[in-house]
């Protein structure tokens, strides 16, 4: 792998991670991101947003080497293969679970075997806290290096690693590794409480039994059909961005990685967005994750608590609002700056959020079971504020900065909110005393979307109502019910948007502008979209033909980004995305007639 | 007096919970009593906290009566002497108590003595407890002084 100016493609990260935080490691051994102690918390190494002043865990052979990995089978720890002129290395590295001893509050474990010959390795871990806005202050304790700073501090055990030595800010050592030789290295963070400085037996001991429970939880799940590993793989990368303690799901764990090399499309996705619930609790349910599924839900009907029957567009992990968007003074990947913090688009109106809502409730008491009476009483209220607010416009699914518009895909999901309101309203799920009111609405609705955002002469939806653009988010219409999936009106949709925005295998969300300056690469949410869209109307072949070019798409270990530059495949924006391995699964699914 | 010196010491000790969590909010120190105190008679986190919350309001008691026998001999409480009792209890626990006692007697904390046969140790809190923050000893003075003045309104001589 070869560094651009200091920075890996982003193609070349593997992530890894224990339900609170996760941590992204580049193929060259280095870990470039890693957030402490909780996945939106200030970052402790950000060197893949600033080289030079973000901090980094690297380990790596000395001299030339060429680096192979993958994923312990079906679980979430990476293993790196490090072949020298000298011999070959084998690098384990996960974010361990703790168990019910005393364990440190989070430990990062990279356990190293010699496999052949010997190699000289080195290693240095150089610690920014605050977004690499600190430098730590460089301690020992017992032996143990420790960075601390403010409230958050680390120690780094060491067993067979060489003789660690603070150098600058950062703690390094070197050791040579002969075959069937073993050595750790461990992290431990804490925060706003004394460290549990880590022993070597005890990290190997939480390694095995990290190991254990990923490989037990995905035996669980078994997946079948051409795509499987690849299900599997989203399925296991989707259990990683569930933030443990609250159930919540981020988008993303990183933030601000580029939609554009040196663009200013660089967002915080930490978050969790009730646009993506309908899409993760249908996800879960149907990969047999019940357990997370119930908790999503019941975090999003407490985080929508205090501002039902108004909704957020996102929400903090732990079901708070906030913080407001503000730029850290890093530089960016590969010069995109700024690097935010929060996200903007929680200030905007996006009314498709409450059918996400509204559909993720009638899955959940579909698949799950029935809703209680104080539930079924907000969602009758969201159902009514959806009446009160459909025909004003708002900044749609793609968060446009220049709206509000009378966006389709907006009105479709007010159309999907009330349509699910009163199907929950039937199965007495949802006190039905307005049951009347959300039927008219929504065929009030149906007609709006029939005639104002339908054009004859591109005979598609279109964008917004009375444009004659098409937009992507339009493929969910059939994803989500609205129209016979097999009729006219939704297959000459699909066309249109196949005509008008695709390019090979990737699809474009729009052409018209969106008040955000600089370009950006192909969404692969689209092209998943696509495929389960040609699914649903019966275009089997064509989709699985699609299918099987993006499956070609995904890196070395199975994950996908936000986004990819279509001439050079190169990988752009936040990664791993959960909507397009959400959106990968619903379409693996949509194949197999599952969907 | 003993149940003033009870009431004083229960709700002293609920003060110096809220400063000392104040500040670690605040990135101020990393101090844990709860999880110093609760890990001496479990490895299990949650218990931890809770055993050693109740372990916390204990001592805390404890102290508000060695607190009221002092207030009984010189025969006056005001609270400015609380808080000159909460100044020398900040120094002597954190030189004596925390720092000095509290490794030789904690099964699961870090000493100059643990060898290859013990495993995770919790990291052991230094001189003025510094090892937690620069700003920790600022913070259990001011929260041992907040503690003091709380149980010189309530104690009755």
């Amino acid at each position: 792998m070869s560094r651009i100016d200091g920075y890996a493609p982003i193609e070349d990260y593997a992530l890894i991670g224990d339900g609170r935080t996760a941590a992204l490691v580049a193929r060259d051994g280095a870990i470039d991101w890693l957030c402490l102690p909780n996945f939106d918390s200030p970052s402790v190494f950000a060197a893949i947003l600033d080289r030079q002043r973000g901090g980094a865990f690297e380990l790596q052979p000395e001299g030339a080497f060429e680096s192979s990995r993958r994923y312990l089978p079906r679980t979430n720890v990476l293993e790196t293969t490090f072949t020298t002129g000298t011999g070959t290395v084998r690098v384990v590295d996960a974010l361990t679970l703790p168990g019910p001893k005393l364990a440190p509050m989070r430990e990062l474990a990279r356990s190293i075997e010699g496999v052949a010959g010997a190699v000289p390795m080195r290693w240095r871990v150089q610690p920014r806290f605050a977004y690499g806005g600190h430098a730590p202050r460089c301690e020992w304790r017992l032996g143990m290096p420790v960075a601390a700073w403010g409230a958050e501090a680390m120690a780094i055990a060491h067993r067979n690693a060489g003789t660690p030595a603070w150098r600058g800010d950062g703690v390094e050592g070197r050791f040579e590794i002969g075959a069937g030789g073993r050595a750790l290295l461990a992290l431990a963070g804490a925060y706003a409480e004394p460290l549990v400085l880590p022993d070597a037996d005890a990290v190997a001991g939480r390694l095995e039994a990290t190991i254990r429970f990923w490989t037990e939880w995905a035996g669980e799940r078994p997946c079948d059909g051409p795509w499987a590993d690849l299900v599997m793989r989203s399925a296991l990368a989707l259990k990683l961005m569930i933030f443990a303690p609250s159930g919540a799901a981020v988008a993303a764990p990183t933030t601000s990685l580029p939609e554009e090399i040196g663009g200013q499309r660089n967002w915080d996705y930490r978050f969790c967005w009730i646009r993506d619930s309908n899409f993760m609790i249908s996800a879960l349910m149907r990969l047999g994750c019940h357990a997370e599924a119930r908790s999503l839900f019941w975090w999003f009907m407490q985080a929508t608590a205090l501002t039902e029957p108004d909704l957020h567009v996102l929400y903090r992990l732990d079901g708070g609002v906030g913080p407001r968007e503000h730029r850290v003074p890093l530089s960016g990947y590969r010069g995109s700056a700024p690097v935010r913090v929060g996200n903007g688009a929680l200030e905007q109106a996006q009314h498709d959020i409450y059918g996400a809502l509204l559909e993720t409730a009638c899955l959940y008491s579909e698949g799950e079971r029935a809703l209680d009476r104080d539930t079924g009483a907000v969602l009758a209220r969201i159902a009514d504020r959806v009446c009160d607010i459909w025909r004003q416009p708002d900044s749609g699914i793609w968060e446009v900065r220049n709206g509000p518009f009378h966006f389709t895909h907006s009105k479709v999901m007010c159309w999907v909110a009330l349509d699910r309101a009163v199907k929950m309203a039937g199965d007495g799920e949802v006190p039905a005393r307005h049951a009347d009111r959300w039927r008219r609405e929504a065929a009030a609705i149906r007609e709006y979307v029939d005639t104002e955002c339908w054009s004859s002469e591109l005979r598609s939806y279109t964008r917004t109502a009375g444009s004659r653009d098409v937009d992507a988010s339009l493929l969910m219409l059939p994803l989500v019910g609205y129209g016979d999936p097999r009729g006219d009106r939704v297959r000459g949709t699909i066309d249109a948007v196949n005509r008008l925005l695709r390019n090979g295998d990737f699809v474009r969300r729009y052409r018209a502008d969106d008040g955000v300056p600089g370009g950006e690469g192909a969404f692969l949410n689209c092209s998943f979209w696509l495929v389960g869209a040609l699914a649903r109307c019966g275009r089997l072949d064509e989709a699985g033909e699609l299918m099987d070019n993006l499956a070609g798409r995904a890196n070395d270990v199975g994950l996908f980004s936000e986004e990819i530059d279509p001439p050079s495949g190169a990988f752009l924006g936040n990664f791993p995305q959960a909507l397009v391995h959400l959106a990968l699964v619903d379409a693996a699914l949509a194949l197999q007639g599952k969907a | 007096m003993l149940v003033s010196a009870i009431a004083g010491g229960f709700i002293g000790t609920l003060v110096f919970s809220t400063v000392v969590k104040a500040a670690s909010e605040m990135a101020l120190t990393r101090m844990d009593l709860t999880l110093l105190l609760g890990t001496t008679v479990t490895d299990n986190r949650r218990k931890a906290r809770a055993i050693g919350f109740i372990f916390h309001l204990l001592l805390g008691v404890v102290f508000a009566m060695a607190y009221a026998a002092f207030f009984r001999i010189i025969g006056h409480s005001a609270w400015w002497l609380g808080a000159i009792g909460g100044t020398v209890h900040a120094v002597f626990t954190s030189t004596v108590l925390v720092n000095m006692l509290l490794p030789i007697v904690h099964p699961r904390m870090a000493t100059t003595e643990t060898a290859a046969d013990e495993t995770t140790l919790i990291e052991p809190p230094g001189f003025l407890m510094l090892n937690y923050g620069r700003s920790t000893f600022l913070v259990s003075l001011a929260a041992h002084i907040a503690y003091g003045i709380s149980v010189a309104l309530i104690v009755r001589v």
